[in-house]
């Protein structure tokens, strides 16, 4: 038996490489990720190591929280006079202290700011310990005019040393003389950050830390350990600053780039299991195919003696071969999309440092073994089917075997679909704690659900889409009825495309969702005349905000911050705004108390569905953990109903600062004085920009238009990633045609030999594939507008109050489904096309 | 009907000159057909009878344009299938040609009407109503045109196989073992039809079979040996035919 299942493989060729290319494409992805992701970790581990090489202790304040979605940890600057506590201590040969903070480098060139997307833009003092290194031609910073950037900045924006830069902060904007490049160990930037250097004196001074430091690095004399000055340090040190040895630091460091990295590879691999579950539709099907094809000579080893037991091992045993082979070229494969990825990442500014590609063997363990599995388990099904194949079939003439009843089906594919949909909703509606990973359950079982029951609608759905193509003569018609005459291939190669589809098309309607919420929000609340923001919704200068106020005909200027909190143990988002202007440029719906009650100290207004959940009220006071000074109570004093603008969570200005160390505007709403000529003012206000080349001011609509490109860019690379499980199931329809034309080998024939020309032959398998494709897109369209509208609901009360569905999007998907199941069908019509007509008839 | 009985076309339908079929090259060459030269008369039904291997098939074959010769030269009416593209031989097949063979004749998906009319529907031309009719009548298939081949017994399969031969009218029908995978009585009904088709309608028949009764119906038998035809019989008997098959074997 098992020399005839791997005979059985190798007899066809070409149904083992499509078969096996839909699992070596999902293992490639899958392995890609690890490879990229190991990679970017050790050489981002060896940069960090570099940065720590010759410092023993350091000493920064206490007060540390760990943002989860910015990589800059914020911390309360420390004393300047804390250098010079550290420096007394016996056993200290070198302290020096530093500031960190944010700064935009403006391309001398373009007027346009250095990195508005991805890596951070940063500024500190320049000193011998931190990691950087003056590279050749250069001198180190001196005094108020100078600057040093880093060397991969300089470089890819042609910035030379001599040349002029602007540079912006949190405060003023100012310009200075680049006076040498900087490199980091080895590399020429650090993770690909934009780097200014001063001396520490500027520093302090333009990143608005006078007599204030962020660190203190220090060298330890020879013969003292780090561990031992780090606790003769930390005895002295006032009260809100710590002393850690540079092991902590480079290990803390080490943990927060592999949490991010995490992310990272998490994301990756949902869209490789996305791959890989649509190939195992792909396995299934073929399987099932080849089952029913071979049941002759399946029946016929029955009859000869074979067990049930050894035709399930057989088949499992040629799945098996697959799946080994396959995965083993997927990660191969997957080497090669790292290095791919690797420059895709470095072009979109994240620099990665050229060290070697890492592959460690849990990637090939890991990769083997769920390529292998996957297929294994696609193929129990078809495999069982087999087994149960009975010997007088080999006997019978070679016709489709009628399955399992429709009430069976109808019953089982209800089933696994109610799997799905409950925790589905549960994830969505319910908020528990392992929401991502129970909706990700739902929505595989949703899709299997769907996929099981499609059959039963598969034949009446291609009547209905091949009638207008039967009309097109009759390769359109016999086109048709092969579409129709195996409803549960049909379905199952359709279903293949209806994941990557459906899912291409959820997110379409997310973001089609997103945008008319917004839009709906923002009419509704937004009486600002101009917004300001930058081009990545990132924080600016809060000096900008002063500028505004001073142009003619601007009536009221409110500043909008955003940072990253902990209230009562959950993540939260936090607003400061100006309780005495906010109102005036945006509604907010008060349901109970007032804005102006934010002036007090310690208080706080929250979104009325955050007031019900918590069951909190008015004269309440909630817990807070702040990133700069920590754990805080703080007073409810007003409850709102619009939070499209501010989140749930708002507070006044001085209490916003007065707890996060970065202060930066995210938005700025301007509202012209009534009798001001509305167009005059915004020429004015964008002459006032001039010094601040990443903000833009914009009206209403404008402002609209740029959330939704934002929004925009980021779908479509979600699009670009889900691409790919389309295109393995398009490899899927291929693979289906292939295994139907070797099927009707006599009935190609006998067409032929009756007259139909080779084009006719060709234009019979495009249009099946065409009704196929066309099916598993309006598929794909049902259930990506179903998990749409399902994610919509659930969160309807986060200000996703409209429901989205881009018509036009979705009509181009179908046709676009339609011509690349054309563009895939081309091999198999010219295999149809080819078929030696004599050899066909008497084929057996 | 007097379309049909006008035209008795004076020459051949159908001949071969100096026919050659080699299958394989060197020292595995077989000579399935060796210099034959025959012809088909038209309005004639013609069998070709052999023991096997004797290349009756192969000459049904490359007749119908199915199979290319090594040599000679093949005409239907006076087109020689050997000058032509594979695109107009099968151009020529659609619209001069009916086929009959000995098993799955038709497409599983298109019910019996649509089978019969499907060499018309390639080539896209309306079948002729009355002739339709005629055809389908005389083969007794009124109540069974909507029903797919699946549900329809061998008999009745291979009447809708010849049905949709005749319907184009094209001008030569070849059949290769008919009734092989038929009961006597259905092969006979079967026979009888095509020989109704000879006889009343002008129609020019051409078929293969090792069955002497079979061969009975047909006007004239063309016998090939090794390739080679070695004899002919016009106005057979069944037993006039089994005597001569026995000395061809002998």
């Amino acid at each position: 038996m098992l020399r005839a299942a791997i005979r059985s493989l190798l007899a066809r060729k070409v149904r083992l490489v499509l078969t096996g290319l839909s699992v070596v494409l999902g293992v490639s992805f899958m392995a890609g990720t690890y490879v990229l992701t190991d990679t970017m970790t050790a050489a981002f581990n060896e940069l960090v190591d570099t940065g720590y090489s010759s410092i023993d202790v350091l000493v920064r304040s206490s007060n540390a929280f760990t943002a989860q979605t910015s990589s800059l940890e914020e911390r309360e600057p420390m004393p300047g006079s804390v250098l010079d506590v550290v420096a007394g201590v016996p056993g200290v040969a070198e302290a020096v202290g530093d500031v960190v903070g944010y700064a935009q480098i403006v391309d001398p060139a373009t007027g346009k700011v250095i990195g508005t997307f991805g890596p951070p833009t940063a500024a500190s003092g320049w000193n011998e310990l931190n990691g950087f290194t003056l590279k050749p031609g250069g001198s180190p910073p001196q005094g108020s005019d100078q600057v040093v950037i880093d060397a991969a900045t300089a470089e890819s924006h042609d910035i030379q040393v001599g040349e002029r830069v602007q540079i912006l902060f949190e405060g003023p904007p100012g310009e200075f003389e680049v006076v040498g490049l900087a490199g980091y160990g080895e590399e020429d930037s650090l993770f690909g950050a934009t780097w200014a250097l001063f001396d520490l004196p500027t520093a302090q001074g333009v990143l608005g830390k006078q007599d204030q430091l962020d660190s203190v690095s220090v060298v330890a004399a020879e013969g003292v350990t780090g561990v031992d000055l780090q606790r003769e340090i930390s005895a002295v040190l006032p009260e809100g600053a710590e002393a850690v040895t540079a092991a902590t630091v480079t290990s803390e460091a080490q943990d927060q780039i592999s949490t991010g990295l995490g992310f990272l590879r998490t994301a990756f691999l949902v869209f490789a299991f996305v791959a890989l579950f649509v190939g195992a539709f792909i396995i299934f099907n073929t399987f099932a195919i080849i089952v029913a094809q071979r049941t002759r000579e399946l029946a016929l080893f029955r009859a000869l003696g074979a067990s049930g037991r050894q035709v399930l091992t057989s088949v499992i045993v040629e799945a098996f071969v697959i799946g080994v082979v396959s995965s083993i070229l997927g990660v191969v494969g997957g080497i090669g999309i790292a290095i791919l990825l690797k420059g895709a990442l470095n072009a979109t500014g994240f620099e990665i440092p050229a060290s070697g590609t890492v592959i460690l063997p849990r990637t090939f363990v890991v990769s083997i073994v769920v390529g292998t599995l996957v297929t294994v388990v696609a193929a129990v099904v078809p495999a069982r089917r087999a087994a149960r194949v009975a010997p007088i079939e080999a006997l019978r003439e070679a016709q489709d075997r009628p399955g399992r009843s429709l009430r069976f089906r109808l019953v089982s594919g209800a089933v696994v679909l109610a799997l799905g949909l409950v925790p589905l909703a549960y994830g969505l509606f319910g908020a528990p704690a392992n929401a991502l990973q129970l909706v990700g359950l739902g929505v595989a079982f949703t899709f299997i659900g769907v996929a099981m029951l499609t059959p039963m609608i598969a034949r009446p759905v291609a009547a209905a889409l091949g009638s207008p193509i039967r009309r097109t003569g009759v390769p359109g018609k016999l086109g048709r009825e092969n579409a129709m005459r195996n409803p549960r291939r049909t379905a199952a190669t359709a279903s293949a495309l209806m994941i990557g589809l459906g899912l291409v098309v959820f997110v379409a309607v997310f973001g089609a969702s997103a945008k008319a919420s917004t839009t709906a929000i923002l009419e509704r609340t937004l009486k600002a005349d101009f917004i300001l923001t930058s081009p990545t919704f990132s924080g600016f200068s809060t000096s900008a905000a002063e500028d505004m106020r001073r142009v003619p005909g601007v009536e009221t200027v409110s500043q909008i911050r955003q940072a990253e909190s902990h209230i009562d143990d959950g993540t939260a988002f936090v607003t400061g705004l100006d309780p005495a202007t906010f109102e005036a440029v945006s509604e907010v719906g008060i349901v109970e108390g007032s804005l102006t009650e934010l002036t007090r100290p310690d208080t706080i207004a929250i979104f009325e569905e955050a007031a019900t959940d918590n069951g909190w009220g008015i004269g309440d006071t909630i817990a807070v953990e702040w990133p700069a000074t920590g754990e805080g109570e703080l007073e409810v004093v007003a409850i709102y109903s619009e939070n499209g603008l501010i989140g749930d969570w708002a507070v006044s200005l001085e209490t916003f600062d007065a707890n996060v160390a970065q202060r930066l505007d995210v938005f700025v709403l301007i509202k012209a004085q009534a009798d001001a000529d509305v167009a005059a003012v915004q020429s004015d206000l964008e002459e006032a920009l001039a010094a601040y080349p990443n903000i833009e001011v914009q009206d209403q609509a404008a402002f609209r238009d740029k959330y939704a490109t934002f929004l925009n860019q980021v779908l479509n690379l979600v699009t670009a990633l889900l691409i790919f499980a389309v295109i393995i199931a398009l490899f899927g329809v291929m693979n289906t045609l292939y295994l139907s034309i070797y099927e009707r080998t006599r009935e190609l024939g006998l067409l032929r030999a009756v007259g139909l020309t080779r084009r006719q032959t060709r234009s019979m398998v495009r249009w099946e594939a065409v009704i196929i494709s066309v099916m598993g897109a309006l598929f794909g369209v049902v259930v990506g507008i179903a998990f749409g509208w399902a994610l919509q609901q659930a969160l309807a009360s986060e200000g996703f109050s409209e429901l989205g569905i881009p018509g036009g999007q979705l009509a181009i998907y179908v046709v676009f489904a339609a011509l690349l199941g054309v563009f895939f069908a081309v091999f198999p019509a010219r295999r149809a096309a080819r078929l030696n007509v004599l050899e066909a008839i008497s084929y057996e | 009907m007097s379309a049909v009985h006008e035209a008795v076309p004076p020459a051949a339908a159908a001949r071969a000159v100096g026919l050659t079929k080699i299958y394989g090259e060197g020292d595995a060459a077989v000579r399935a057909l060796d210099d034959v030269s025959v012809e088909f008369e038209g309005a004639r039904f013609t069998a070709i009878m052999g023991p096997s291997g004797s290349g009756k098939s192969t000459l049904l074959h490359c007749m119908a344009g199915l199979d290319a010769p090594s040599n000679g030269s093949i005409f239907i009416g006076d087109i020689d299938l050997t000058t032509l593209s594979e695109k107009n031989l099968t151009l020529l097949r659609r619209e001069k040609v009916g086929f009959v063979f000995q098993a799955f004749n038709l497409i599983p998906t298109l019910t019996a009407a649509e089978n019969i009319t499907l060499p018309l529907d390639i080539a896209g031309d309306k079948p002729d109503k009355g002739w339709f009719d005629l055809v389908v009548d005389t083969v007794g298939l009124r109540d069974r045109l909507s029903h797919r081949p699946a549900e329809l017994s061998g008999g009745q399969q291979q009447r809708v196989a010849s049905a949709r031969a005749l319907v184009s009218r094209p001008e030569i029908v070849f059949a290769d073992e008919p009734t092989g995978n038929l009961d006597s009585k259905s092969g006979h009904e079967l026979l009888g039809f095509l020989r109704s088709a000879v006889k009343d309608h002008d129609q020019t028949i051409v078929m293969v079979t090792h069955d002497a009764a079979a061969a009975s119906f047909a006007d004239r038998i063309v016998f090939l040996a090794d390739g080679r035809v070695v004899d002919e019989m016009l106005e057979p008997t069944t037993e006039r035919v089994l005597d001569r098959l026995k000395s061809l074997e002998a």
